[in-house]
Order: C-alpha cells, then sequence, then structure tokens
C-alpha cells in the first residue's frame, strides 16, 4: 500500500488532503505564499525547507489555528479553509503541533484521553492499550505529570495522543526538534512503523536526510514558496537539494 | 470641487447605491444649506415660545438667548464652512476650513444643528405639554435646520488627501494658536456656564457632532500640526485661557465647578502617569489625594484635628503632604511592583478601603483620636500664601476674583506645574523606559532597563502629584472625610471615576484625561435628572466605551496602534510569528526585510 | 484567653472562610482559563443573593415552607440568576474583546459592577414594595445555636461548611474526572493545543464562568443565612475579600482558591478576635478586621508571591 505509486495511479487516486494556492499572512507579512500540494491516502508526504520558510504555519492553517487569506484546503471531500480548529479534528485531521505542547500539568492518561476528546464518552481501553503497547515507557509512568517526562518521552506522548483520536491524516511538526540522536532515532522509527501500519502521515522535519528516506512524496518550502517537489528518492538525488538541504556538496 | 458626473452608464453594486439621490445637482444641495442655515440664523432673533416657563427664556423676540445661542454659532458656523465649497475652488480665503474637503464638515455641522436645535424644539413640546406652546419662530427653527442636513447630504463626497499647508511666519502663526486657543475657552466657558440641562444637552450635541466635524474635516490635525510645532506658544496660550477663564465669571458659581473640575483632572493626570506612562493598574489611587488632604489639614489648625495647635504655613503643609503620599506610595509599591501587574491592582485597591477604614476608624473609639472618624476634619481654614487670603475676595486688575477664584488660579497653577511635568518625563529618558515597560517588561529588562527603579518611580510621582492636589482640596472643601475617598461613589473624584476619566479621554495623553475628567464632572453636575442613575450610566459607559472606542476620545498617537488597528495585528502576528518560525536567528532577517517590503 | 473562646474564633474563621473561598473559585476559574480579573464577580455572588430571595419572597408559598425546604428552591434561584448573568457578561462584554489589550476588559468589568449594583439597588422590588436601596432582609434559620463544649455553632454556620464541603467535592470531581473538567484544565494550560484536540475554548470560558457563579450564588447564600440580609453592594467587599483569598492560595488554583479563603477567614477572625479580647489593644479588633487582612495580603505577596498553592508562572502581561 505503501509502496511508491507511478505517476498514472498517482493521477487516479482521490487525494486525501489537496491544497491549492494557499496564501497565509501575519497582518500585512506574508508567510505562505501559494501553496500547492497533494496528500493521498496512505502516502507520507515530507515537508522540508530552512527555518522561516512557512513550514508551520501551512500545518497550523491545516489544522484550523490560522486562517488563510487566500486558496483552498480540501479533506476527504470537505473544504476546511474556514472550519475552526476545534471542528477540524472531527473531520479526522490530528496536529501533533510543535515542540510537543503536551499539558504538563496532567497525566499521562489524562493527556491520551484528551487526544481522544472527540470520541465523546466511549470506551478508550483498547486505545490506551495500544498507545502504551508502542510507548511502553508512557504505560510505566501513566499516571504520572506529562511536565515530569524527558523531551523525547514527551513527543511520544505527544504522537500517541495526537492517534488518539483516530485520525485519517497524522501531521508531525518536527518530530524529532531538540532530541538526543539516540531518541531521534527512535522517533524516526516510530514514524516509519506508523507508516508501515498504513497511516498517512505529513510529517515537517528539519532533519531532511530522515524525512526524505521516509517519505514517498516530498515537498520543499522556500520563504512562503514551493522550490522543488518530488519523490524521495527524486529528491535524495536531485543536486540542488543536496545542496542546499543535506549540506553536501 | 468635482461633481460626478452621471454618464448615463450604471455600475454595479454600492456605486449605483452611492448615486442614488445624488443625481441633484450639488448647486441644489449648497442652496439648501445656504438657505436654512440663514433661516435658522434668522430664526434665533425671534421668540420660540410665548412662556418663560421654560428654561433660559426663548421668549425675547429682537435677540437670542440661551439654547438660541448655540443655533446662531452653529448656524455662522455652517455658513463659513460653506465657503470652500462654493465657487470652484472655494471662496478665496476660505479654504483653510476644510483641508481635507468640506463635505463631511458640512454634514456634521448641519447635523450638530439639526440635533441641538430639533432637540430645543422638541424639549419646549415636550417639557411644557404640546406644540400648541410653539410660535413662528419654534417653527421656522425647527425646519430651517432639517434643510441644511438634506442639502449636505445631496452633495457628493470629497474627502481627499489635504494640501501641503502653505508656510506662514512664526509670529502668524503663533497668533492663529493663541485666537484659536482662545475659542475654545469661549466655547468651554459657554459649557461649564450653562445654567441648566437643556442647555448644557444641547452644547453637548452641538460640540459632540461639530468636533468630529472638524476632525473630519482635516481642521483638527491641521491645527495640532501648528501646535506641536509651536508648543511653548501653545502652553502659553492655554495657560493664558485658563487664566482669562475667572476674568470671563461675573460670580462665583461656577467657579467653583471649574475649581472641582480642576482638582479631577490634576488628579486625573497624575493617575495617567501611572496607569497611561508606565502602565500599572492602580484602582486605588483616590486615597493618595485623600492622604495629602488629610496630612495637610491635619497640621492646618483646624479644631477637629488632634494636632490642632500646629499651624503651619501652606508652603510647609503642600510639602509634608507630598511627602507623606510619596511614603504610602513607596511603601504600597515597594512590596507589590516587584509582582505581576494584576497583583497592584487588588493590592491598591485594598489599600484605598485600608486608608478609609483607618480614617474611620482614627477617631477615639476603634483607635487614638487622630482623624475625628467619619465627621471629618471639619472647619479647615482657608489658604493663606505670601499674605494673600484665599477667603476673602480680591480686586484684581479691576476684577473681584471671590474665594473660588482665589483657588482657581492656585488651581491652574497647580495643574500647569503636573502638565509640565508630564510632558518633560514622557518626553525624557524615563517616558521611554515607560513606554518599553508598557509593551514588555522582560524584553525591556533585556535591554537593562530597570523595570522595577521605573515602575516604583512612576508610581511615587503619581501619589505625589495626588497628595498635592489633596493638600489644596482640604482648605477647598474646608472639610474632608473618609467618604469622599472611596472606589466608587456618584460623585467624582473617585478611583472609578478617576481611571474612567483616564481611560475615556484617552490613556498618555494630556488633553484626555481634562477633557474625560471635565466630562464626567459636567455631566451629572449638569444633568440633575438623572441623578439616581450616574453611576448606572457611568458603568454602561465604561463598557460601551471598550467595545467601541478602547483608544479614548483623545488617541494617543502610539496607543492607537496598540489598538485595534492593523498594524498592531501585524505586530503581534509577526511576534507569533518570530515564536513559531524563527527562534533560532538566520530567518530573522529575511523576515524582517519581507515586513520592511 | 480561654481555649474555648479560641476555638469559637477559628470556628467563625472557618465559616467565614469557607463563604469566601466559595467566590474565589470563580475567580481563580476565570482566571485560570483568560487570565482576566472578572472584576464583577462580587456582583454575581450578589446576583445569587437577590436570586433567591426573589424565590423566597415572589413564589407563593415558598416562604411558608420550612426553611430547610425551601432551601434547594432559593438555591436553584440563585444560581439560575448568578450563571445567567456570569455566561451573558461573558458573551456579551468579555468575549468581544478576547484580543484586546489586557485593560480593556479589566474595565469593561469594573463598568459592569458598577451597572449591576445599580441595576439592583434602582429596580430591584420585594412583594410589599420594598426596594433594595437599603440592606433587604433575608429568611434565617429559628432555633438554638449547636453548643459543642461551649463552642457555639450556628445553624446556617453549619450549612455553609456543609454546603462548601459538598461544592468543593463536586468540583474537585468535576475537574479532575469529567470529560469537561479535563477540557477545561486543557483550555487554561494551552489553549491553541485544546482547539487541536478538539475542544471549542470558548466553550470552556462559559463553563468556567458558570462553574463559578454557581458557587459564588451558594456563597450568597450561606451570607444571607448568617447575616439574615444581604444588599446590593454586598459584592464589593466579598468579592476584593475573596479575591485576595484568590491570590493567597495561588491564582488559577482550584484547591488554593478555598484554602486561601479559610487562611484569609481564619486569620480576620483570629487577628481582630484576639485583638479585641485584651483590654490594651481591644480598639483594634472588629473595626480593623479588613485591614489585618489585607496587610496579611501583602505579607503572602512578600515572602510568597505566587500564593500557597500556586506554581511559579512568568507574567503573560
Amino acid at each position: 500500500m505503501t509502496a511508491l505509486l507511478n505517476d498514472e495511479a498517482l493521477l487516479s487516486v482521490e487525494a486525501l488532503l489537496s491544497v491549492e494556492a494557499l496564501h497565509v499572512a501575519y497582518g500585512r507579512v506574508e508567510a505562505v505564499k501559494g501553496i500547492s500540494m497533494r496528500v493521498l491516502p496512505g502516502q507520507t508526504v515530507a515537508l522540508l525547507g530552512a527555518n522561516g520558510a512557512g513550514k508551520t504555519t501551512t500545518l497550523r492553517t491545516l489544522s484550523g489555528l490560522l486562517r488563510p487569506t487566500a486558496g483552498t484546503i480540501r479533506f476527504a471531500g470537505q473544504s476546511l479553509e474556514r472550519v475552526p480548529a476545534h471542528h477540524i479534528v472531527r473531520a479526522g485531521l490530528a496536529h501533533c503541533p510543535e515542540a510537543r505542547r503536551i499539558f504538563p500539568r496532567m497525566t499521562i492518561e489524562e493527556n491520551l484521553r484528551l487526544g481522544a476528546f472527540i470520541r465523546g464518552n466511549e470506551d478508550l481501553g483498547p486505545d490506551l492499550r495500544q498507545a502504551y503497547e508502542r510507548f511502553p515507557i508512557l504505560g510505566e509512568r501513566h499516571d504520572q505529570m506529562a511536565g515530569l517526562l524527558s523531551g523525547g518521552e514527551q513527543q511520544m506522548l505527544a504522537i500517541a495522543r495526537a492517534l488518539m483520536c483516530r485520525p485519517r491524516l497524522l501531521m508531525l511538526d518536527e518530530p524529532s526538534m531538540g532530541l538526543s540522536p539516540i531518541m531521534m532515532q527512535q522517533i524516526l522509527r516510530t514514524v516509519a512503523e506508523l507508516k508501515d501500519a498504513g497511516t498517512t502521515i505529513l510529517l515537517v522535519e528539519q532533519n531532511a536526510q530522515a524525512a526524505l528516506a521516509l517519505a514517498d512524496y516530498a515537498y520543499v518550502l522556500e520563504t512562503g514558496r514551493i522550490v522543488v517537489e518530488g519523490t524521495g528518492a527524486e529528491l535524495l538525488a536531485d543536486e540542488r537539494v543536496r545542496v542546499a538541504y543535506l549540506g553536501e556538496g | 470641487m468635482t461633481t460626478s458626473s452621471s454618464t448615463g452608464l450604471t455600475a454595479p453594486g454600492r456605486a449605483t447605491r452611492r448615486r442614488l439621490g445624488r443625481g441633484a445637482d450639488p448647486l441644489v444641495g449648497k442652496c439648501l444649506i445656504a438657505l436654512g442655515s440663514a433661516a435658522a440664523l434668522g430664526s434665533t432673533f425671534l421668540s420660540w415660545t410665548w412662556t418663560t416657563a421654560f428654561p433660559g427664556d426663548l421668549t425675547v423676540t429682537g435677540y437670542p438667548g440661551g439654547n438660541q445661542l448655540i443655533t446662531l454659532f452653529l448656524s455662522i458656523l455652517t455658513l463659513l464652512a460653506l465657503g470652500p465649497a462654493l465657487l470652484p475652488g472655494g471662496v478665496p480665503g476660505t479654504r483653510w476650513i476644510a483641508p481635507r474637503g468640506s463635505v463631511r464638515l458640512l454634514r456634521s455641522l448641519s447635523l450638530a444643528n439639526a440635533a441641538s436645535t430639533g432637540y430645543v424644539v422638541v424639549a419646549i413640546a415636550w417639557e411644557l405639554g404640546g406644540v400648541a406652546n410653539y410660535v413662528a419662530g419654534t417653527w421656522i427653527a425647527g425646519a430651517s435646520v432639517l434643510l441644511p442636513v438634506l442639502g449636505a447630504w445631496l452633495l457628493p463626497e470629497d474627502d481627499h488627501e489635504p494640501a501641503p499647508a502653505r508656510p506662514t511666519p512664526r509670529w502668524a502663526q503663533i497668533v492663529v494658536v493663541f485666537v484659536v486657543v482662545m475659542l475654545g475657552l469661549l466655547v468651554t466657558d459657554f459649557g461649564v456656564t450653562t445654567g441648566f440641562s437643556e442647555e448644557f444637552i444641547g452644547f453637548c450635541l452641538g460640540a459632540g457632532f461639530a468636533g468630529r466635524g472638524l476632525a473630519a474635516s482635516g481642521l483638527f490635525d491641521r491645527f495640532s500640526a501648528l501646535t506641536a510645532a509651536n508648543r511653548v506658544a501653545t502652553g502659553w496660550a492655554v495657560f493664558a485661557a485658563a487664566v482669562s477663564f475667572v476674568f470671563l465669571q461675573s460670580s462665583d458659581a461656577y467657579t467653583s465647578v471649574a475649581d472641582n473640575i480642576l482638582i479631577f483632572a490634576t488628579v486625573a493626570l497624575g493617575l495617567n502617569i501611572v496607569v497611561g506612562l508606565a502602565g500599572l493598574l492602580d484602582l486605588g489611587y483616590v486615597a493618595f489625594l485623600g492622604v495629602g488632604a488629610y496630612t495637610a489639614a491635619l497640621v492646618s489648625g483646624t479644631a477637629a484635628s488632634r494636632y490642632a495647635h500646629v499651624v503651619l504655613p501652606f508652603w510647609a503643609q503642600a510639602l509634608i503632604g507630598v511627602a507623606v503620599s510619596v511614603l504610602a506610595g513607596l511603601l504600597i509599591g515597594a512590596p507589590t511592583l516587584r509582582l505581576r501587574g494584576d497583583y497592584l491592582a487588588i493590592v491598591t485597591l485594598g489599600f484605598g478601603e485600608i486608608f478609609r477604614i483607618t480614617m474611620n476608624n482614627l477617631d477615639g473609639q476603634s483607635g487614638p483620636q487622630v482623624t475625628n472618624g467619619a465627621e471629618g476634619e471639619y472647619g479647615i481654614p482657608d489658604l493663606r500664601l505670601f499674605g494673600y487670603d484665599f477667603g476673602r475676595p480680591h480686586t484684581v486688575l479691576g476684577h473681584t476674583l471671590g474665594r473660588f477664584g482665589n483657588y482657581y488660579l492656585l488651581l491652574v497653577l497647580v495643574i500647569a506645574l503636573v502638565i509640565f511635568i508630564f510632558a518633560r518625563v514622557n518626553d525624557s529618558r524615563i517616558g521611554r523606559a515607560w513606554a518599553a515597560i508598557r509593551e514588555d517588561e522582560t524584553a525591556a529588562e533585556a535591554m537593562g532597563v530597570h523595570g522595577y527603579r521605573f515602575k516604583l518611580l512612576a508610581f511615587g510621582l503619581g501619589a505625589g502629584l495626588a497628595g498635592l492636589a489633596g493638600t489644596i482640596q482640604g482648605h477647598l472643601t474646608s472639610t474632608v472625610t473618609p467618604d469622599q475617598y472611596t472606589f466608587s461613589s456618584s460623585a467624582p473624584p473617585n478611583s472609578a471615576f478617576l481611571l474612567a476619566a483616564v481611560v475615556l479621554g484617552g490613556m498618555g495623553t494630556i488633553s484626555g484625561p481634562l477633557l474625560g475628567a471635565s466630562l464626567l464632572f459636567l455631566i451629572p453636575d449638569k444633568l440633575q435628572f438623572f441623578h439616581n442613575k450616574q453611576l448606572l450610566l457611568f458603568g454602561i459607559a465604561l463598557i460601551v466605551m471598550m467595545r467601541l472606542r478602547p483608544e479614548g476620545l483623545v488617541p494617543d498617537k502610539r496607543r492607537r496602534l496598540e489598538f485595534h488597528e492593523r498594524e498592531t495585528a501585524a505586530e503581534e502576528a509577526y511576534e507569533e510569528l518570530v515564536v513559531d518560525e524563527l527562534d533560532r536567528s538566520d530567518g530573522l532577517d529575511e523576515l524582517e526585510a519581507e515586513a520592511r517590503a | 484567653m480561654s481555649v474555648t473562646v479560641l476555638l469559637q474564633l477559628v470556628e467563625n474563621g472557618l465559616v467565614l472562610g469557607a463563604m469566601y473561598g466559595l467566590i474565589a473559585v470563580g475567580y481563580t476559574m476565570v482566571y485560570g482559563t483568560i487570565q482576566l480579573i472578572n472584576f464583577a464577580h462580587g456582583e454575581i455572588f450578589m446576583l445569587g443573593g437577590f436570586g433567591a430571595l426573589t424565590v423566597y419572597a415572589w413564589i407563593p408559598g415558598v416562604a411558608h415552607l420550612p426553611l430547610f425546604a425551601a432551601l434547594p428552591l432559593m438555591l436553584l434561584g440563585g444560581v439560575v440568576v448568578a450563571v445567567a448573568a456570569a455566561v451573558g457578561a461573558e458573551r456579551l462584554a468579555y468575549r468581544p474583546l478576547r484580543t484586546a489589550p489586557r485593560l480593556a476588559p479589566l474595565i469593561t468589568a469594573i463598568g459592569l459592577s458598577l451597572a449591576l449594583q445599580q441595576v439592583v439597588s434602582l429596580w430591584y422590588r420585594l412583594p410589599g414594595g420594598g426596594n433594595a436601596k437599603a440592606p433587604v432582609a433575608f429568611p434565617s434559620f429559628g432555633g438554638k445555636a449547636f453548643d459543642l463544649g461551649g463552642v457555639l455553632v450556628q445553624r446556617a454556620d453549619l450549612f455553609t461548611v456543609i454546603a462548601a464541603a459538598v461544592c468543593m467535592a463536586g468540583l474537585a470531581w468535576f475537574v479532575a474526572r469529567t470529560r469537561s473538567g479535563r477540557a477545561m484544565q486543557a483550555t487554561a494550560q494551552d489553549p491553541d493545543t485544546a482547539r487541536l484536540m478538539g475542544i471549542d475554548p470558548d466553550r470552556m470560558i462559559v463553563v468556567a464562568f458558570a462553574v463559578g457563579a454557581a458557587l459564588a450564588a451558594v456563597a450568597a447564600l450561606t451570607q444571607g443565612l448568617r447575616y439574615g440580609q444581604i444588599s446590593f453592594d454586598m459584592g464589593f467587599v466579598a468579592g476584593l475579600k475573596a479575591f485576595t483569598a484568590a491570590v493567597l492560595g495561588g491564582i488559577g488554583n482550584v484547591r488554593g482558591a478555598m484554602l486561601g479563603g479559610i487562611v484569609l477567614g481564619l486569620a480576620e477572625e483570629l487577628s481582630s478576635g484576639i485583638l479585641a479580647h485584651f483590654r490594651d489593644t481591644a480598639q483594634y479588633g472588629q473595626a480593623w478586621a479588613d485591614v489585618w487582612a489585607f496587610v496579611l495580603l501583602i505579607l503572602v505577596l512578600l515572602l510568597r508571591p505566587q500564593g500557597l498553592l500556586g506554581e511559579r508562572v512568568a507574567d503573560r502581561a
């Protein structure tokens, strides 16, 4: 399912998320200047770029925290440009925000339960068990305050929390940021596992090498515009990308 | 002026709607304005009713009186404002009236006249019981003020960028400033000395709409440019005008109103240093006025004082009063100014209560006898300064100054001092430090601004100025009681009214609190008919004002940016962006370049 | 000074503190969610009292019921009025100012507080035609106080303590155990991320206002029962004390609010009671109680600025 799709297949599959000519501005400062992109079901798509390129702004706009000034966002057949953030989650779009943003003064289990907030009073037992299986450390410390976890553990919690709403698309914003190399490897492995399990992922990463290795398709942003796009393999091979983003050359 | 020619093409939407009813020749509109205003002007020389039962005596034929004066003035103003619109390019010598175009000015002025005169016409029927009380003059006045409104709306909008002001010699600028300030004095004098509610309401309606028109026509902007270029001359002009006010009064009746406004405004300006400049919310500010008043009263020789045998000269009383106030300010400020802003609000509120309770309790029963408790210090003798007895009438320049006149002159000096301090401090290093703290204390600290020290300075300075006003207030009212210094009561000054004067007037400005204090004092004073609903209306006014115009009547330029303007959104978003995406420095330059572009 | 007298002071302080705590919860919850000092909360408390009184005075038959049977009805009336006023204020006055500079909503709150007081003072009417310009009589428990070895416990005191305990237990359960309670905590800790979880922050803010108002109404009922009267301006001092309690306990912390209330109540009663007991200091007693309460506030702010149970938080101004 996650095998690379050839071009004809790409066109024939209905995109889960399609963004057309998206513009986002902070007051007079335009941060995203006409981005168009697609995420197909089951794909892992990476969004790369330097700081200030507009990656986080794009994700925050997709999840409704920011309002686009122009452009369209279609997700699973629904227009999202004017939908408030708390309704977008219900459509199946989960956003695991930059810098983790767990609720520090609540327990791990409470954090996870909040992740499933939109599911109302359903029994969350199976989902909690699944989360604890995926991240055993969370299970061991489930009644501790989340603020006491280490950075990597908090990132695990943030991912597990985002998965609790059983999203159709998981957006991860720099999951490896500020982590030790070992922890970074572990988180990236988790992302790979999620991908293998069939989760559709939109991944923003600084670590371009790792992201491209994971991604079926990738877009490279520069000052609010897409400058290069292609399959992960293509971009890994692309001379310009190697020079500009992979620190080679 | 340009007219939108009807080309026969129908533009869609808004343009069509705008042209509806505008097909009429603008000449018709101008004629209506001219005719209506002239007729209204003429009607003020007629009687408007046959009975003297309506306040202000409108029965006289031959010269205007009462509310008719307002109509007369507004009609003349409207005719003047018609000048720039009459000939192509305007009647020579009148173009200065409307740098941004005269149509909006004409609309506002005709509205002002219609509102003010229409109100009187309606009030005559309402208060006297029916239109049977109308005479020919009433009908003429009522009908003729409506014509200019109709006419002004027939004129096409002509708002445009003002042409650059012609260079004028400095002496001419100064003359203009003096003349305008004196005109302002006359208008203010009229408002303060209105003898009955109808006149005051008519005045407020007229002044409010006319003021809006003058702002829209660009005349205010032009005048502020003049004052900004001639600050010293403006200062002297305003001071001269303020002093001459007392020489316009034939009795002490309205001077006492002016005295109270001055005290209120002085304290409001002091509070504006604390709230407007340094951004510290003080909810118990009136207590410092009380500290000053009580301190001065205690050493003034009043019989009710525990220290009745101590009779200090006023300069010493003032010094001690200020010193004790500053001390109280530092005592309250020192522990709390290190903390978050919200705590200051609650501590100052508490301090206000503590002050009131303490003054109440130091009555010999609940505590030692110092302040005479709830009865207060009464019989405070009049001020005496350099042998000048403020309690006795004096003849100055052929004009007899009564007791309130004497105090008025002293209060003008004090408020001038406060304004001087306010302006100087605001323009200095201290003012910039306050601005930095107000915006972002953490960032200010990072830039090396010692936040705590500057906040304490603002707090102490504010307390001292209020204390100074208090030392005079005690003598003026001759009695100080604890209940004069509460958080809220139906009469100013109290902490809530003071804060409202600052906020409604315009935080961080000088004229804002002056205007705010005048309005907040005059409205309850003049409109006795809602005397028991003052606090209700006051509360509602605060809510509405925060919703519609949080920057106040006279917005500070910098603060206008802080409030609901688009620039603010950009700045905030810019910060957010910086936090979101640019916490490492490399992207910053890029974004800044973008922001500049 | 005998132990009995001291214990009596402690009893008075606990009851007074329980009432402060009930009001303080409203301040702390609203502050915790939107960092607003809801200056009008004292008036919400006052309206709760008048709501309860309205049920008692205006609904035929309620006044003839035994008081313990009428109490639930009065409580309902008070809660309905207080919650409606608080939610209305949030919707009409505060919400439009959500993005305004922080002085704006505070000034709105002051305006609201004055306006609400005046509305009651000007237009509240009793069946007999009496108005609320002066304090209005409130029903109170007849019967003797319980005597616990010399310490007198009034029936209203008992009701106050029980009501406060029930409310706090209910609140603790609500915040920690229910989905809405957790959502509210999440909104307070990180509003943006709460939205990403599907939580509507506006709704949670309304919940915070409503819960605070309901508890304030309970407090107003206890106040009326204890003193036998309520007045249109009782919200000012009560609100001031309750806010002090909230700051004492650590603003934003619900349990801290109750603790702060009790500490404040005890401090107030003990300081003024002990001073009043001795002849040399007698005059510094009851009349100075409020002063001692504020002195305590300033001391606590000096020694422990984050409050008794508060965590150190950065200035978000």
